[in-house]
């Protein structure tokens, strides 16, 4: 029975979700054209930093949250910087290869040393290679999903031998962000009484809605207003022109990775007290991130919001419509595969389209 | 390589240069590695080897290898879409399973050979039907790029999804429950029926009518599954040195330069996609009869990225890189155990993509290639670059990257 | 690319990359069993030892729950060993870890059977698991212990299914929720074999107690989002819920439930006994959650509670293991009815050892209170289980309400499946009960 209430939460649960579940990858993806694999791990450190914040340490939530995404952003600064551009390999091989070049000569240069090896480690001191010893992986598609698939495996393994399987869970906030244990009695829900049945909806859930859209207008500005914003979208549009006038597109995607593992972080610390605390919790994130991001298309705010919003209401839909969230999911993936067919470059390209083809029109 | 047995001609006669030739002409090309008699050597020496395996190692040594047997055609699949016709597809394992299944369901409703022969059939039909109709439906459709893969991997999901919960006794096709999450056991093996006339022809020598079955255990299956993989290797090197296999890579290079040129684009990334689909549907038929088992595992996440990982490590613009990937990461990531197994695997491929992004096999190649050079410069003192009596140089002028 | 086709950055890192997957291949090839208790390279076990596989998950998606199993064998395996063995025979064992993966499990039962020719195995958590190596296990005619909680109705004469089947579990804690809170009943349950079977049983059982199920719901293993299930609960408005719920993603319902203000009581088979939700989750969140299990840490048995009982001795072993669940005790005591079928039969052979085992074995086991023991049931190959109904309340603590001894009905009374006179290899459902009973 379709019941216009519980479509209307339903419909906020599932946006949120989508929403902040793809944010950050989509500033990733859209801006540095890289796929990463191991988003669902960067949700996962944000909600194990939230837990092991609130848990161990005994952070209050609101405070752990703000830590959590610290500490992710921090994480995916390491990662850019060894993995997705390479520029510590390359940084470490500069000095690396001097060494040895230098040693290999001075090896070369001893008497004891005979001519013939003398000349073969000159030769090898030579033929050393070059610097960059690595390629960065933007806009390499193939390669940036192996190597995150890569990083997952490192990461979800990594955790579950470093913390075990599992981790005792966060409690929901009474009031949100102030965690403590608390009796049934006096966990904040919304109580609404609709059709002689009485509903109650949890405020946190409610809240992350609205959290949601609050990322939203927060990317939009960072994009819009900044500085880094404007250098950011003009290396989207066209990086070397970028990088002829000035703008330092390495320093620029390092930052854009940062942003957007914090982002990934606070998904991880939001969800940290609704789901459970596995090391390989990330994967329940990683299909809809990915549908929601290549939906939406090349804009990252528009993109991200319209699938969120799209998806998420016809998941809503047809789960409230079925009863059942295997129907729901099932049109979620089907949904996406007849926009992504007939929308070739998103919803956020057909809307660019058609603003173009009006603007040409007038 | 021509050089070399024209230099030696004479000494030979003439239908085995004739034989020869016809060998280079068929099977070497810029879009393979191994292109001189010191590969199809070595190549003969280890598929030698590989066949004696279950004499030496036993047959539950050839059992587990026969899996990795299959895998490799899974990653021959993938090498051929992706590779050699630009197509990133997280959707072999989608054709993969739909074979498995279909031939369960066959073979267990028709349980004799000819049962199982007709099961073999059909079910690689469905996976490249099944292919076929996904192909039409994107690249007809102008789908591209990442939304290609994109596509191929939601419907992956969905199949993952739908399966997992066909568990009731509704979801029964004949004799076979299709089991849900919990998968469909009891498949039979592969059987080749002995036919009549063979039997009244040798049955003085001992062959009789009953049926030769596959069996994993006894090395059976394991020696057939080598055997097709060689031949199907073969088959698939003809297909991409010949003409078509220049469309396909042009393809795979720049769509839009091949169309300007008068190919049909959409009509050869179908037909690749389709080949695709029916190879992964015979890795799918294999790995049925292996384990006599098929559940929808097959459709996770997991391991729709596996091909894509064996394929990437070992080579993805190279037949022989992706055969060599798939079976090396598989028995490693079998071999491994305990807590840092995957750890491991995950920094192998970290190590590939960042230091060796063409693959592992074009890595070994061009290393040997180099030890090779300089062991014969060292000798003759010769200066560097030239390029003298090089077995590989006159095929690698073209190499492509 | 030039003609040479290689550059000597090239040649750096592929030597790089080579050392690296060497060091790879060195570092884990071969066999890497493990622990093998002083196992050694001779695979005979006629000789006087006796060998047995012990396969659970001690890493992956299920080592949660597989690990404690695990753990609970090794300690059966110690203690026996320490009383002399088996006949005299110090048991050795092989202990590789599947990695809740189903193809290493093929791949490892093969190895168990053909190479080191154990005498028992023990294998697996999930019933996929169980029916991904059933074929190998049938195929080799290998005495088998299947100890999960499952849906029931395995008949297969080298499988002895010795954990709690749905019906039995179900069946001690619906009767119990319908005389406390009434008999609309809602089900909520995993959307797979195990959870639509349960349901299924969940439907007979109210029929048997006058109760009726008002709904089913059932939930895609990958769902970890449950608003319009907490909705539909409330617009039902059931007496009691029955949760058939099974993996990580599904916990968080119990979460969500809370933090929605859900205060329906709830039934269960799988929540709290196996992966100790009410441990890892912060209260209320199991509150008021009725489990219907033969076993949780907290059942207050002498053998299990009292010093040096069950669970002193578990944790003197193995003093960082988070919990002891169901399935660890059943692996426990099904080691001990092994060596009572053994004894019995005064061989290790494997089709006299079965025999044994079907002509009735009994154990005192943890489950079952002081002055009892439970069965084995030899014509179906299932245990006349102990079950207990045990409660969370507000603070998480956990006590008995009631126990009784179930036994198996379905194969039995239902079905008529013996496998003391006739060999059958086959997996009955609900579907069977709704046609025999009419």
């Amino acid at each position: 029975m379709v019941n216009g209430v519980n479509l209307l939460f339903q419909f906020l649960d599932n946006f949120a979700f989508i929403v902040l579940a793809a944010a950050g990858l989509a500033i990733i993806f859209g801006i540095m054209g890289v796929i990463n694999l191991a988003h669902g791990e960067f949700i996962m450190v944000g909600a194990y930093a939230t837990t092991l914040a609130n848990i161990r340490y005994g952070l209050p939530l609101i405070v752990a949250v703000p830590v959590a995404m610290f500490v992710t952003a921090l994480f995916g600064l390491v990662v850019e910087r060894t993995i997705i551009s390479g520029a510590a390999p390359n940084w470490l091989w500069k000095y690396v290869r001097m060494g040895l070049a230098g040693g290999l000569g001075r090896l070369a240069a001893l008497d004891a040393v005979p001519g013939r090896v003398a000349g073969g480690l000159e030769a090898a001191a030579e033929r050393l290679p070059e610097q960059p010893l690595v390629e960065p992986l933007y806009d390499r598609l193939a390669d940036s999903m192996v190597a995150t698939w890569g990083l997952s495996l490192i990461l979800v393994q990594g955790v579950r031998i470093w913390f075990g399987n599992s981790l005792d869970q966060v409690g929901t906030p009474v009031v949100p962000f102030v965690g403590e244990t608390v009796s049934p009695g006096e966990i904040p829900v919304l109580n609404l009484i609709v059709t002689n049945s009485e509903f109650s909806y949890s405020a946190y859930r409610v809240s992350l809605a609205v959290i949601a859209l609050g990322v939203l207008a927060v990317v939009y500005v960072l994009f819009t207003k900044t500085d880094f914003g404007m250098r950011a979208r003009a290396t989207i549009q066209d990086e070397d022109t970028a990088r002829a006038l000035g703008v330092d597109t390495g320093r620029t995607y390092m930052a854009t990775f940062a942003i957007g593992s914090a982002l990934a972080g606070l998904t991880g610390a939001l969800y940290a007290p609704t789901i459970t605390m596995v090391p390989d919790m990330g994967t329940g994130f990683l299909v809809e991130s990915f549908v929601a991001v290549v939906v939406g298309g090349p804009s990252v705010v528009l993109g991200t919001t319209m699938a969120g919003g799209f998806l998420g209401a016809i998941s809503a839909t047809v789960t409230n419509l079925m009863g059942s969230t295997f129907y729901g999911r099932i049109a979620l993936l089907l949904t996406a595969i007849v926009l992504i067919r007939f929308l070739p470059s998103g919803i956020s390209g057909f809307v660019r389209t058609i603003r173009e083809r009006r603007q040409e029109a007038t | 390589m021509a050089a070399e047995t024209a230099g030696s001609g004479s000494a030979l006669p003439r239908p085995v240069v004739a034989v020869v030739r016809a060998w280079q002409r068929i099977f070497h090309g810029p879009n393979t590695i191994g292109n001189s008699w010191q590969f199809w050597a070595g190549f003969a020496l280890a598929v030698a080897a590989l066949f004696s395996y279950p004499v030496l190692a036993g047959g539950y040594q050839a059992s587990r290898f026969a899996l990795f047997i299959v895998y490799a055609f899974l990653g021959l699949s993938l090498s051929v879409v992706w590779g050699y016709a630009g197509i990133l597809s997280f959707g072999q394992v989608a054709f993969f399973g739909v074979s498995g299944y279909t031939f369960g369901v066959v073979a267990l409703n028709f349980d004799t050979p000819f049962g199982i022969l007709g099961a073999f059939a059909g079910a690689v039909v469905a996976g490249a039907a099944l292919s076929f109709v996904l192909g039409y439906f994107m690249f007809y459709g102008g789908v591209r790029d990442v939304y290609v893969t994109i596509i191929t991997l939601v419907v992956t999901l969905v199949l993952e999804t739908f399966m997992s919960q066909t568990a009731g006794d509704e979801w029964t096709i004949g004799a076979a429950p299709l089991g849900g999450f919990n998968g469909m056991p009891g498949i039979p093996e592969l059987a080749v029926p002995v036919p009549g006339l063979l039997v009244q022809l040798l049955g003085p020598l001992g062959v009789e009518s009953a049926p030769i079955v596959l069996g994993a255990g006894d090395g059976t299956f394991y020696r057939f599954a080598l055997a097709l993989l060689v031949l199907t290797y073969l088959g698939l090197r003809a297909l991409v040195n010949s003409d078509y296999g220049r469309v396909m890579v042009a393809v795979r290079e720049d769509e839009d330069r091949t169309r300007m040129f008068g190919y049909d684009v959409e009509r050869v990334k179908l037909a690749v996609f389709t080949f695709g689909g029916a190879l992964a549907g015979l890795a799918g038929v294999l790995y049925a009869a292996w384990g006599n088992y098929v559940s929808p595992g097959v459709y996770a996440l997991t391991f729709a990225s596996l091909p894509v990982i064996w394929v990437s490590v070992g080579g993805r613009k190279s037949l022989l890189g992706a055969l060599v990937g798939s079976i090396a990461l598989a028995f490693a990531s079998n071999s491994l155990v305990g807590e840092w197994a995957f750890v491991i695997i995950g920094a192998l491929l970290l190590v590939v993509v960042l230091f060796l992004p063409r693959g592992f096999v074009p890595a070994v190649r061009d290393m040997a290639l180099f030890a090779w050079r300089t062991a014969r410069r060292y000798r003759s003192g010769e200066p560097e670059g030239s390029v003298s009596e090089n077995p590989e140089a006159a095929a690698d002028a073209e190499v492509t990257d | 690319m030039s003609g040479d086709g290689f550059s000597r950055r090239q040649f750096v890192t592929a030597g790089g990359a080579a050392l690296v997957s060497g060091l790879a291949g060195c570092s884990g090839g071969g066999d890497g069993d493990g622990t093998d208790a002083g196992a050694t390279t001779d695979t005979m076990s006629s000789d006087g030892t006796v060998t047995l596989g012990v396969l659970e998950d001690q890493s992956g998606n299920f080592a949660l729950v597989g690990s404690p199993k695990h753990k609970a064998s090794l300690l059966a395996i110690e203690e026996i060993n320490n009383d002399g063995g088996i006949m005299g025979n110090q048991i050795e064992y092989y202990d590789p870890d599947p990695q809740s993966d189903n193809q290493r499990y093929q791949e490892l039962t093969r190895r168990m059977i053909q190479q080191r020719e154990v005498d028992a195995l023990w294998a697996g958590y999930s019933s996929a698991t169980r029916e991904a190596i059933r074929p190998i296990i049938d195929q080799n005619d290998q005495l088998y212990f299947y100890t999960t909680q499952y849906e029931g109705g395995v008949c297969d004469k080298n499988v002895f299914a010795v954990g709690p089947t749905a019906r039995q579990q179900l069946g001690a804690v619906l009767p119990y929720l319908v005389e406390e809170y009434g008999p609309k009943i809602y089900t909520i349950a995993a959307d797979y074999n195990f959870g639509q079977l349960s349901a299924d049983w969940v439907k007979v059982l109210a029929d048997e107690n006058d109760a009726e199920v008002v709904d089913e719901e059932f939930i895609p293993l990958s769902n970890s989002q449950f608003g319009s299930t907490i909705n539909n609960i409330q617009e039902a408005d059931p007496d009691f819920v029955m949760s058939m719920l099974v993996g990580a993603n599904h916990t968080s319902f119990y979460e969500q439930k809370a933090s929605s203000g859900l205060e329906v009581p709830i039934g269960t088979s799988t929540a709290m006994a196996q992966g100790y939700e009410h441990l890892r989750l912060d209260p209320p969140a199991m509150a008021n959650i009725y489990a219907g299990v033969n076993y949780m840490e907290e059942i207050p048995t002498e053998r299990n509670t009292s010093d040096g009982g069950f669970v002193d001795r578990y944790y003197e072993m193995w003093p960082d293991a988070p919990y002891l669940n169901e399935e660890a005790e059943n692996n426990y005591f099904s080691i001990y009815m092994y060596k009572k079928a053994v004894e019995q039969a005064g061989t290790f052979e494997q089709p006299e050892v079965r025999e044994a085992l079907e002509s009735g074995i009994t154990y005192e086991a943890p489950e079952a209170p002081e002055g009892e023991s439970i069965a084995l049931d030899g014509a179906t190959h299932h245990v006349d289980h102990h079950m207990w109904v045990m409660r969370a309340d507000d603070q998480h603590n956990v006590e008995a309400l009631d126990d009784q001894v179930i036994e198996e009905q379905f194969l039995s009374n239902t079905v008529g499946c013996d496998l003391t006179s006739e060999d059958e290899e086959t997996q009955y459902t609900p579907q069977d009960y709704f046609e025999e009973a009419g």
